[in-house]
């Protein structure tokens, strides 16, 4: 009964964003004049000359409400530190409207499409603002970054306009302040259990060819297990495993997959599921499937049983980040199995060479247009800017007050105060930075230089960045917004391709299809409206070329 | 007749009657024994995999954990409050309804019938329904929580039928006595509804213990939200955000262990009601089916 009322009310939800999308005719039209200088704009409080790495304070006490994500593992207490230091800093009083983090897209499709959303809406992940563009209730905020100094800045000073422009609409403005990172963070990679390696007197791949020669050479030695089995399968099939593969051939898969692939050799896009590089990737993943290299459950099952079979000993390379390396298998693991290592590959590589693939756009913050007619709507833009994209807003919302909850040295080093927890950092402290004090908040922290971003990182962890980091930072596709009626057409046309193309892919990994099928699985492709598709999305790149580039 | 039971045939169905139904007992059970083992156990053993039956580790110390989250206890509060209001309103309502409902010399009946039913066709949808609480200033109150879902058409449904199974003789005797329309409802046939209203009381109940999503809707404050959303939080939330693969840096899932005490010290009180209600709850329902 109460799947029946959520699911009605999920189409309920999408049918009125149809509708919305119907209504259409979002923004005013025209470009805005310099709205630094506009003064239709209401500064109420806004400061008269605020610019790059300035504190923020409004001229009077402002207060705005924000849709808050609130974390399980941190909820917001009114008490905490952070806003009372922030409101003493700014001036400023933030209301959250709180929402559990684990169905917050939900509350904020609802708040939007009701009309009835706050002002700054943070926790939006690039991609997502797409579906409210139509509906005209969220701010083109590139009409207004003059407004926002520091976001120029960084933007300009890192060289950020090309992954921006993939983040605009048809229209040529963007409806999300993403955030900005210095470099590419690349974080997720394989687990491999190092002692297995030294056994067998293993080199560490730095392609997938060689870790298949690993996965191999484990296999030869404990011929009863799967070598590798892996997680985050669900609910997108090989989530990471798929994503890093198809990287290393030049085309995008799991998590990353999207239906066109810029294809740099033919200058235009190509569709993903059928490129030749993604047959490549499936090739590959085949073969491991097919010596019993590869547990065949990792590309589906549930992160659990991954885990436990990773962490008795089962098999010995897994996908990974920084946090699950050390809570969810270093621990475990050590205790389960004597004498059990486990570390970070290097992301391998394959035909592409040597790069790190992945984005420098962070999830951000939409507004409101009904922002714009707010009396305090300058002061608020300052506001975001400072709290969110000067270095000095960044560094207070993710290490909170110097000498109170850390310490810096000269060389720019931050050391945690002796009496708090951080990750990791204090492990018997008392209090907790982002429990006790409310920093390090996904809502308020993310984004920033790469000093700031490897200031919690242990040794190791910077070990890992250092490889990755001096690699070539893969080029950024070019933007090929859609027009409201070619999203709509798009949107129809996605859904059962992208279907078939997961169950093939899986299919063929499986062996359950023969990839000589493949030229059959291309036209079955084809009568999904694959070619009417990337022709879609080739004219939407070279209209935008000719509009805005 | 007298041989039935005894016949090997007989015989037979009731040994495979009894073999599958234990499978069914244990099939559904073992979830609900293997949370309650994880909930007593170390959470390296849960992760490794080793936690069946029965707990490894045995230890308390994750309850004294949950047990301490002033927030954990606020919003169990919150869920006992909005539970017993919204009963207490929703019975109310729904037994003057389908009283009125089974009188079948009422005028218009069949159209308060069916207003009843179409919304259990139709509904509104989410963003109208939404604007509708809001601009009632319903929001952040206990009453969003409580009137939009006062009236269940179901339970409607089986109330009115079996208030019509209710002879209609007694009700004109009390007439004849002198007992007015309210009288006779008060002293007389609720009086006859016990295991009715029994049911009905656990179904509501049950359904405002276990509801999220519309207090999910039109909370706005964690201090008001039912328990039942701060375990979900628990539980789903940090898997939604991994599925990204992008802000790593903010995701901490909550051990096993923790979520496995959660959802004990949430499912319990209302397990224990079962027990009592049961007997009222079986015939009941059954009295509004065989309806002539």
């Amino acid at each position: 009964m109460r799947d029946m009322t959520r699911r009605k009310a999920l189409i309920g939800l999408s049918a009125l964003t149809l509708v919305l999308a119907g209504c259409g005719g979002g923004g005013d039209g025209g470009e805005a004049a310099d709205p630094a200088a506009d003064s239709s704009l209401s500064r109420a409080g806004a400061m008269a000359d605020f610019g790059v790495n300035q504190q923020f304070k409004a001229t009077e006490p402002l207060e705005f409400e924000v849709l808050y994500n609130n974390h399980s593992f941190y909820p917001n207490k009114n008490d905490w530190l952070f806003w009372e230091e922030l409101t003493k800093r700014t001036n400023v009083k933030i209301k959250p409207i709180e929402v559990p983090l684990s169905d917050y897209e939900q509350k904020r499709g609802l708040l939007v499409g009701s009309g009835q959303a706050p002002l700054i809406i943070p926790k939006t992940y690039p991609g997502q603002e797409d579906t409210f563009v139509s509906s005209g209730a969220i701010l083109p905020v590139s009409d207004y970054i003059d407004l926002m100094p520091n976001f120029k800045d960084k933007v300009a000073k890192w060289r950020l306009e090309p992954e921006l422009n993939t983040r605009r609409q048809a229209d040529g403005r963007f409806y999300l302040l993403p955030g900005l990172h210095e470099n590419v963070w690349v974080d997720y990679t394989l687990a491999v259990r190092t002692d297995i390696m030294e056994e067998l007197n293993l080199e560490v791949p730095k392609t997938w060819d060689e870790l298949y020669e690993v996965l191999k050479a484990m296999k030869a030695k404990y011929p009863d297990r799967y070598p590798m089995t892996d997680r985050w399968g669900d609910p997108t099939p090989g989530g990471n495993l798929f994503k890093l593969v198809a990287q290393a051939y030049g085309t995008k898969g799991g998590w990353e997959y999207q239906h066109a692939t810029w294809d740099p050799a033919a200058g235009k896009f190509a569709y993903t599921g059928a490129m030749p590089q993604y047959k490549q990737m499936i090739e590959y993943l085949h073969k491991l499937v097919e010596e019993k290299l590869i547990d065949p459950e990792s590309f589906t099952q549930q992160d659990e049983p991954a885990k436990q079979k990773f962490n008795s000993g089962k098999s010995f390379v897994i996908s990974t980040n920084a946090q699950t390396l050390i809570n969810d298998y270093r621990g475990p693991l050590e205790k389960a199995v004597k004498g059990a290592k486990v570390a970070k590959i290097p992301v391998p590589m394959g035909p592409v060479g040597e790069y790190k693939i992945g984005t420098r756009l962070e999830n951000g913050i939409m507004i409101s247009s009904k922002a714009k007619d707010h009396p305090n709507f300058v002061a608020m833009m300052q506001f975001i800017d400072w709290l969110w994209y000067s270095d000095e807003g960044q560094e207070f919302a993710k290490w909170g007050v110097e000498g109170t909850t850390y310490t810096k040295d000269s060389d720019g080093n931050y050391k945690i105060a002796d009496d708090i927890d951080f990750i990791g950092l204090n492990p018997d402290a008392s209090k907790h930075l982002q429990k006790d004090f409310g920093f390090g908040n996904g809502v308020f922290a993310y984004g920033g230089t790469t000093q700031l971003l490897q200031s919690t990182f242990s040794e190791e962890e910077k070990e890992f960045q250092d490889v990755m980091n001096a690699r070539q930072q893969w080029p950024v596709d070019p933007p090929h917004p859609f027009t409201d009626e070619e999203r709509e057409r798009s949107t129809l046309w996605e859904t059962p391709l992208k279907d078939h193309v997961t169950q093939n892919t899986l299919k063929f990994i499986l062996g359950e299809r023969d990839l000589s099928e493949w030229d059959a699985y291309v036209k079955e492709l084809e009568a999904k409206n694959m070619t009417a598709y990337i022709d879609l999305v080739n004219a939407a790149a070279e209209r935008f070329k000719k509009e805005h580039g | 007749m007298v041989t039935l039971d005894r016949s090997p045939g007989y015989r037979v169905f009731r040994w495979i009657n009894a073999l599958v139904l234990t499978g069914v007992v244990i099939v559904t059970l073992y979830p609900f024994a293997n949370i309650i083992s994880r909930s007593f156990s170390e959470e390296q053993y849960i992760v490794t995999g080793q936690v069946n039956l029965l707990p490894r580790g045995f230890n308390l110390s994750t309850y004294k954990v949950v047990i301490s989250d002033p927030m954990f206890w606020t919003n169990y509060r919150n869920t006992v409050i909005y539970t017993v209001v919204a009963t207490a309103i929703a019975m109310f309502l729904t037994t003057c309804y389908a009283y009125v409902l089974s009188k079948k010399h009422l005028k218009g009946r069949t159209v308060l019938i069916w207003i009843a039913v179409f919304t259990m066709i139709f509904s509104g949808g989410l963003i109208p329904q939404y604007v509708l609480v809001n601009s009632l200033g319903l929001t952040n109150t206990l009453w969003a929580i409580v009137l939009p879902n006062a009236i269940s058409v179901f339970n409607l449904l089986v109330m009115k039928a079996f208030f019509e199974n209710l002879p209609g003789d007694l009700e004109e005797a009390a007439a004849i006595d002198g007992l007015n329309t309210y009288g006779i409802l008060w002293r007389i046939v609720l009086p006859l509804s016990k295991a009715v209203i029994a049911t009905m009381v656990l179904f509501y109940s049950v359904s405002f213990w276990n509801s999220w999503f519309t207090a999910f809707l039109y909370l706005h404050e964690q201090e008001l939200f039912p328990v039942t959303i701060y375990l979900r939080n628990l539980i789903a939330g940090a898997t939604t955000s991994e599925s990204y693969g992008l802000a790593a840096g903010d995701v901490t899932q909550a051990a096993s262990n923790i979520q496995s005490v959660a959802i004990m010290l949430t499912v319990l009180p209302i397990l224990a009601v079962y027990p009592f209600v049961q007997r009222y709850f079986v015939s009941g329902v059954m009295l509004g089916a065989v309806k002539g």
